[in-house]
């Protein structure tokens, strides 16, 4: 019988392990990253992942063993103690350390997303002059672009729903507004995740690495309409850009005259 | 028993108990409740004791008239005139032309573009068709009608027998697909219905959280389209759908393919008329105090006329849309806070915040300050603060250009007087567009408008509220 449950209980720890063994073969694992910095992340997410791993399993098999070896029936009485001052030292001092380990590991990637001092400066995008102007709103997300002087807020900007078109290999910067709660943009493929506060313009990059259509959906509950929230962003070629954008503004300027049916 | 072995029974009873439930909640048939249409409220109203004004008999001969003529949610159907049968006109099947049991309402350019967004929305079923993986194809539970096909060609051609020819004619399946008015229906009650409810009449579970409130088809009103006041084409709607409405809880569906909103279209269409044909009915009843079948055919074909004619009052402009210039946006300015011609700040203030002198009324009692207006639904309406940026009908110079030009439908927002000339309307646009983006227009003088572009920083300044 003893056997029988510390088998059980060593075969948590193994299922455990061949799921995520598993996982990209199932494909239940992240989807692709296609954005510069997704690699970082996923490095520490691995990082994290490994270390939970290793505790993990080393637990379960001690389990197992103490299940298996100090039986009811074939064990003295269990003795009582009270307290170990260095067994508390050990047990507080190496989660202590871990923990400091993982603040400090991430810190270069999280100031290289977040932290506006390391924006992309020199491309053709940076905080100052924006490729759109993002706005989360119950339940839809709208981009405004700049149109052609390249300045936000002005008359001529073009404005588009459910579908943020942004080049390949570009640094781009965009500013993230909310009109009424919070929202969150998030693009699984990218990475990214930043929430849209009311009343502040947030600045957001991002770096595509692969031409595609991606979800864009909205991570923070935001009302009962939350999963409505659902667009996509199209990356596509520099060319392919410009001529959308030309699309865009052609539409801009329609006289009505093309809407047939 | 020892304990083991009773700790290992409890153990095993849990593991087969929680599977069992499982089980049960994956096979148990989702219930889904039959929805009716109901008459509207206007219908069923009662008198102050408590008599139904229109008669319960007439009621039920409207719901059955009704009902004739349109359908149920789950069988919905336009019914067919004697002329429309002779003729070929079918409005069930917008896709076919005139003449040949359709609508004729795409045109060849409009089909191939529905061809082609099927392509695209179906690539996943059309590559296992390609790679003749037939079991592997899916579909979703969206298109009913295209599930029931599917399986019927899968059924009449065994596996063995599966060639070219079938390949083609599995992809066409995909690549034409046009749903029935049943299967939009089916999307409607998934997606729209919530908040428009079952019969359009924008009463759905989720309308009372939302301000504004969800639009009421059964009037055959819709504020935000290239026509006017009066009933929309079906491009109209179909923007709707495409596009949402900004600064609203209405979302764009862009997300399902051209096909499926068209076939939203449909329906919308086929729940518009239906409330206008009820209104028409109430209404006829009220003046000759009966109701013969040969009303509710007159009040059907009616209706359709209306939606019929819609696409003869698009207003488009001739010639290339100007872009503003100083000149213009002064010149807007002047129009704008003139009380002889465009005289918009009487209601949209003189500062375009929305809080012109003649929107609003003072209780004289309770000195609290009320709109002055209601829209043709009944509801309390304010006018649109123009500095929010926030243009539900589209922020398009042409969208603004309809607006003024045609006012509304549905709103006090009248037609613009005919003394204003396309150019004084561009004009308007001009302003009305910059307003937004410099609230310092508003209070200088009309020849500071020449630093155009060079005020970002204002941009933002006034945080929307809703």
């Amino acid at each position: 019988m003893r056997l029988l449950f510390s088998l059980m209980l060593l075969a948590v720890p193994i299922l455990g392990v061949w799921t995520f063994l598993k996982a990209d073969e199932w494909h239940t694992w992240f989807p692709q990253n296609v954005s510069s910095f997704g690699g970082e992340i996923d490095g520490l997410f691995n990082l994290i992942l490994y270390m939970v791993a290793f505790t993990f399993v080393v637990t379960e098999v001690c389990l197992a063993w103490f299940v298996f070896k100090y039986s009811a029936k074939r064990s003295d009485k269990g003795a009582f103690t009270h307290g170990s001052h260095k067994l508390e030292m050990i047990w507080t001092a190496i989660p202590a350390v871990a923990l400091l380990f993982i603040a400090f590991s991430q810190m270069e990637t999280w100031a290289k997303i977040k932290f506006q001092k390391n924006f992309p400066k020199d491309g053709a995008y940076s905080v100052e002059h924006p490729i759109a102007e993002v706005w989360a709103s119950q339940f839809d997300w709208r981009f405004r672009y700049p149109g052609d002087d390249g300045v936000l807020g002005t008359v001529d900007d073009l404005e588009t729903s459910f579908e943020f078109v942004v080049p390949v290999d570009t640094d781009v910067v965009f500013k993230l507004r909310s009109r009424d709660v919070i929202h969150s943009f998030f693009v699984p493929e990218f990475r990214l995740k930043q929430d849209a506060l009311p009343g502040h313009t947030i600045p957001v990059w991002f770096r595509a690495t692969k031409t595609g259509v991606y979800d864009l959906v909205c991570a923070e509950l935001c009302g009962w309409g939350h999963y409505k929230m659902a667009g996509s962003v199209r990356v596509v070629s520099a060319e392919e850009f410009k001529t959308r954008m030309a699309a865009l503004k052609a539409e801009w300027f329609s006289n009505g005259k093309e809407e047939g049916q | 028993m020892r304990s083991e072995s009773r700790s290992l029974l409890v153990a095993a009873l849990c593991i087969v108990g929680a599977s069992w439930s499982c089980q049960l909640d994956t096979d148990r048939p989702a219930a889904r409740p039959v929805i009716h249409y109901s008459l509207s409220e206007a219908t069923r109203a009662t008198s102050p004791e408590g008599e139904p004004l229109v008669p319960l008999d007439v009621q039920a001969n409207v719901a059955g008239s009704l009902e004739m003529l349109f359908g149920t949610p789950a069988h919905p159907q336009f019914m067919l005139l004697d002329e429309w049968k002779e003729s070929g006109f079918d409005l069930n099947w917008p896709q076919y032309p005139k003449g040949d049991q359709g609508s004729g309402e795409f045109s060849e350019s409009d089909l191939a573009s529905l061809a082609t967004d099927n392509a695209r929305y179906f690539r996943t079923p059309l590559m296992h068709i390609e790679a003749g993986e037939y079991e592997r194809v899916a579909i979703h539970s969206w298109s009913p009608d295209l599930q029931r096909a599917w399986a019927a060609l899968l059924a009449e051609t065994a596996p063995e027998l599966r060639n070219d020819e079938f390949k083609a004619k599995a992809k066409a399946l995909f690549v034409d697909y046009y749903p029935t008015l049943a299967s939009s229906a089916e999307l409607y009650r998934q997606h729209c219905l919530h908040c428009h409810g079952p019969e359009g009449g924008g009463d759905g579970p989720t309308a009372r959280f939302l301000n504004p409130l969800p639009r009421d088809y059964r009037q055959g009103t819709f504020k935000f389209t290239a026509v006017g006041k009066g009933t929309p084409r079906r491009a109209d709607l179909f923007r709707i759908l495409d596009e949402g409405v900004t600064g609203t809880a209405m979302p764009s569906f862009r997300r399902f393919s051209k096909a499926q909103l068209n076939g939203l279209v449909d329906y919308v269409r086929l729940l518009s008329m239906r409330g206008m044909v009820e209104r028409s009915l109430v209404a006829t009843f009220a003046e000759e105090e009966a109701l013969t079948s040969g009303d509710v055919v007159a009040a059907y074909s009616d209706v359709w006329s209306k939606w019929e004619k819609a696409a003869e009052k698009l207003l488009v402009f001739e010639g290339e849309v100007p872009h503003p210039t100083p000149e213009s946006i002064a010149r807007g300015r002047e129009l704008f806070l003139d009380a002889k011609s465009a005289n918009c700040f009487s209601c949209h203030g003189p500062e375009g915040r929305g809080n012109g002198a003649s929107a609003f009324v003072t209780d004289p009692q309770s000195g609290e300050v009320k709109p002055a207006y209601k829209d043709d639904w009944g509801h309390d309406i304010i006018p649109r603060n123009l500095r929010y940026g926030i243009f539900r009908g589209g922020r398009r110079p042409i969208d603004l250009f309809r607006r003024i030009k045609n006012g509304i439908a549905g709103t006090p927002m009248p037609e613009a007087p005919s003394s204003l000339t396309a150019d004084d309307i561009w004009a308007l646009v001009h302003y009305v567009g910059t307003l937004s983006e410099r609230p310092q227009l508003v209070h200088a003088p009309a020849h500071d408008a020449h630093d155009s572009h060079s005020t970002p920083e204002t941009h933002g300044s006034e945080p929307a509220k809703h």
